[in-house]
């Protein structure tokens, strides 16, 4: 007994000495910044750069619980293409590094389950001395199946306010939070080099009332000389006006700046996009303008499902429907099942609408987003690619070879399937460099967008006088010099708006199929409408509009051996498209969504690699066409 | 801290740090045991308490903050002896796993706060240079073709240099001194792969293939940047903290397992 005491002693000596006599590496204020002025930059925005805004550690209570054992530094280094040896063993490297990278740990219990996985049996038996809390405790350590129903039992406690209370103890809390973030914050700022790769500060705000998911990602513009003098902002039990606050008094303090990136609305069961305030009063204009200014984009698409549409909403939309089915049964944790009034305020198109609606009333649009994707990865590893799945969490990394198959539901929840994951998606962001200040820029301008994980580059420009012959000369220059680029606005000038597209395939990827212009827009009579234009699409001299649609592209997708080939589509698209429903003093969106030709799901790699079968339902799903969708032109009526 | 060589050698700071917690155990301090059902809270271990409030809220407590803490800190004192007493660190899988990760701390916490040296890290550079001396430089021009044998076609004709060749493709026709990280990240790994296989010259070459078609490349230049140390260093810091850690643990481990003898019945 004496020996124990003294090998504890010692450490803890022995840490405490090392501490007090070395001191951190003095870094660049280039890397500890917002990184302004420190590299070159282009004189328009020169192509995306491409990064997940929602990437989970060891530090996030569930990451941790799902069993993942890489901290943040382990998530940076894979992400700017270093190999790394994931948690269920394997070595693992990105084919492509990410230009950049939000990890986005929850606020809530930042770190609390390692610190209780790590503390000794007796210490939760004694000193926390709750039953809960022990149960909880034993079942992390027992197995990682076990492990995995602790965190899904705390994620539905958390969900409907039960969490004990000794966990929720505040105070002990924020010690420990303030502790965990600013170590945090130095290996980002480490692991940030301004022109090759960025590592910017944020975290997952985690609000979810009766399991009904308002999560936003808060991504911070500035380096740790800002944002250590804040601590993450708790989810649970605070309404979004508080963090939206929150973050305002960090911009008044600090000088920094901070956006908040909501996801998941398909999970929210309408609650994302309601047409009045939380409480069902009618929406304020204030409350519409803080919700614009705080957030000014929405992340569509990610593991958890897509939330572009639904077809329930876009009846006439064929293309519709893309990672819905699963998710769309209920909330979060299918605590409460979706009903199909609530979707209009889950899907982030139907909520652009609205927004139109909105402003038309109170004169500001709540819902003026721009459109992005991301992981929500819970491995540490921000991989999107469906041929290089990593899983949701730990539980469902590569090393379970049944994954695709198993309920998702830990005995409760009923209808979503392993194979309902997507492979998850990530953000593109048209910047003049790679820098926190930049990308942080492009995202507040919306100036980026979404893809479900091939990289094509996208451009909309819209302007007045954009012709065909645009495109034999500098048609970028054109765009930002007598247009604007996505996420802009155009004021109306009694003529039809015209728009520069241009889509090119990832080059290491598959081939495009179509390239889709989604127009909403408030009728005379001030009814929501949408329409989804065919603008161009490869091979069109062969390939004619019928009364069910465009003739399909083909497939080549061999089920039996998970492969593709790029003998059908096209490798770049592009148009002038003049808006054929424009009529005077419209409020209207476009947004641009291009389709890559059908290509293997992950849970078609995974049957072919593991060698199974999948049931005819999945298999019809383990092939798709990915796609991705700009963020929106608006069209606004002159004031 | 400017230390000599021999100081950095992971053994000689393993043996140090053992005789430095054997001093501390047996005469600095309070060799607290665990029978003992006195705690005394010093002044010594007051400012130990404050200090320790202070790393983490940024500044020093207020007293009732103080007396709260130390108040916590007699409590877990009070819990943590009896726990003792009663045996419950025997026995238990989570007391032992812990145990052994703080042996494998210990021997990698130092490296997690070390400043070193500016040798250590050219040294660490120069043992791993390929991997930063990967920064290779391009300028090229290049003609997109759809088609294969255009390509070629153009590739034998002469109407190369002039600007219309080729199909019309939303990529830059010239690149100058550009990373191929980047000359990747625009054109495709295949083209990338294709390019390096390439030599500098006036003329043209190809047709190289990409994932959008087949390319006609003049490549006029291509710079290995010399090896700069100082814009890497923030990264060779990164990466020898990795294998510091990673070879401290092991060489830890190696010295402690060689004193034992490994039985195993296969």
């Amino acid at each position: 007994m004496r020996k124990n005491w003294n090998a504890l002693a010692a450490t803890s000596v022995m840490a405490l000495a090392l501490a007090a006599c070395s001191s951190d590496p003095a870094l660049d204020v280039s890397q500890t910044g917002n990184g302004e002025d420190t590299i070159e930059l282009a004189e328009f925005p020169d192509r995306p750069y491409w990064g997940d805004t929602h990437l989970h550690t060891d530090n996030s209570v569930d990451a941790f619980g799902f069993g993942v054992r890489l901290g943040p530094e382990a998530a940076l280094r894979f992400a700017r293409g270093e190999e790394v040896t994931a948690t269920t063993g394997a070595q693992a490297q990105l084919a492509r590094p990410l230009d950049f990278l939000v990890i986005s740990d929850h606020s809530d219990a930042l770190g609390a389950t390692r610190r209780l996985y790590d503390a000794p049996r007796w210490y939760v038996n004694w000193v926390i001395g709750d039953e809960t809390v022990l149960r909880w405790y034993d079942m992390m350590h027992e197995s990682p199946e076990q492990s995995q129903r602790a965190i899904g039992e705390l994620i539905t406690a958390a969900a409907n306010g039960t969490t004990p209370e000794a966990l929720a103890d505040a105070e002990a809390a924020a010690d420990s939070t303030k502790d965990i973030w600013n170590t945090h914050l130095g290996i980002l700022d480490r692991y940030n080099e301004p022109g090759t790769f960025t590592a910017l500060a944020g975290y997952e705000w985690t609000a979810m009332p009766d399991g009904n998911n308002l999560h936003r990602v808060v991504m911070f513009r500035d380096g740790s000389d800002r944002t250590s003098q804040i601590v993450p902002f708790p989810g649970i039990g605070n309404p979004v006006e508080a963090l939206w606050d929150a973050l305002a008094q960090y911009e008044a303090n600090t000088g920094g700046q901070a956006l908040a990136i909501p996801h998941n609305s398909n999970v929210s069961n309408g609650l994302m996009f309601e047409m009045t305030m939380p409480d069902g009063s009618p929406m304020t204009a204030e409350y519409a303008r803080k919700r614009a200014e705080n957030e000014p984009v929405v992340e569509v698409t990610q593991i958890k499902g897509d939330s572009e549409t639904h077809p329930f909403l876009s009846p006439n939309d064929e293309m519709a429907g893309f990672g819905v089915e699963g998710w769309e049964l209920g909330n979060l944790p299918l605590t409460i099942e979706t009903e199909p009034d609530m979707l209009a305020g889950s899907y982030a198109r139907s909520a652009l609408l609205r927004g139109l609606s909105l402003e038309a009333q109170l004169g500001v649009n709540p819902y003026a987003f721009g459109m992005i994707g991301s992981t929500d990865s819970h491995t540490s590893m921000a991989t999107g690619d469906e041929d290089n799945f990593w899983g949701k969490h730990t539980g469902s990394e590569q090393a379970n070879t049944e994954r695709a198959l198993q309920a998702q539901n830990l005995g409760t929840r009923v209808g979503r399937f392993g194979w309902h994951y997507l492979a998850g998606g990530y953000a593109a962001a048209w910047a003049r460099g790679n820098t926190r200040a930049e990308i942080f820029d492009a995202f507040q301008r919306r100036e980026v967008y979404a893809t479900t994980g091939p990289r094509m580059s996208v451009r909309i420009f819209g302007g007045f006088d954009f012709t065909a012959d645009d495109w034999d000369n500098d048609w970028v220059r054109a765009g930002y010099t007598r247009g604007v680029p996505m996420g802009g606005e155009l004021t109306d000038q009694g003529d039809a708006p015209t728009f520069l597209i241009s889509a090119l395939k990832d080059p290491d990827g598959a081939n495009l199929d179509r390239v889709q212009v989604v127009k909403g827009w408030l009728d005379a009579s001030g009814e929501m409408q949408e329409r989804v234009y065919d603008v161009v699409w490869s091979d069109m001299d062969t390939r004619r509009r019928t009364g069910s649609g465009l003739t399909p592209v083909g497939d080549t997708v061999d089920r039996e051996t998970a492969t593709y080939t790029n003998d059908i589509g096209a490798a770049e698209l592009r148009t002038t498209w003049t808006d054929p429903s424009y009529s005077q003093g419209q409020r209207a969106f476009y947004y641009v969504r291009v389709l890559e030709i059908p290509t293997p799901r992950w849970p078609l790699y995974d049957a072919v690699r593991f060698g199974f079968e999948l049931p005819a339902d999945a298999l019809e799903a383990a092939v798709a066409q990915e796609r991705a969708y700009t963020s929106p032109i608006w069209l606004k009526p002159q004031a | 801290m400017n230390l000599p060589n021999w100081t950095r050698e992971p053994l000689v700071q393993f043996l140090a740090l053992g005789a430095l917690v054997y001093v501390v155990l047996t005469w600095g301090g309070d060799p607290v045991d665990p029978a003992s059902r006195v705690i005394d809270v010093g002044p010594e271990q007051q400012a130990q308490i404050s200090l320790n409030f202070e790393r983490i809220m940024g500044r020093a407590p207020t007293d009732a903050e103080l007396d709260v803490a130390i108040d916590k800190y007699v409590r877990d004192e009070v819990l943590y002896r009896e726990a003792l007493r009663l045996g419950l660190d025997q026995g238990d899988a989570v007391v032992r796993q812990r145990m052994v990760s703080k042996m494998d701390m210990s021997a990698t916490v130092a490296v997690e706060t070390l400043d070193p040296d500016e040798a250590v890290l050219r040294a660490y550079y120069d043992e791993n240079a390929d991997r930063y001396a990967g920064a290779v430089s391009v300028s090229f021009e290049q003609a997109f073709f759809a088609d294969r044998d255009a390509a070629q076609a153009a590739l034998g004709g002469e109407v190369l240099g002039n600007e219309a060749l080729g199909d019309a493709i939303s990529l830059p026709r010239s690149l100058e001194g550009e990373s191929m990280r980047e000359v990747s990240t625009v054109f495709g790994e295949g083209f990338a792969r294709g390019l390096n296989e390439l030599e500098p010259g006036e003329e043209w070459q190809g047709p190289l293939p990409s994932g959008f078609g087949w390319h006609l490349v003049r490549l006029n230049a291509r710079t290995s940047e010399p090896a700069d140390f100082d814009s890497v260093r923030e990264r060779v810091d990164n990466d020898w903290r990795n294998a510091e850690m990673e070879s401290r643990e092991r060489a830890a481990f190696d010295i402690l397992s060689s004193a034992y003898r490994i039985e195993i019945d296969r």
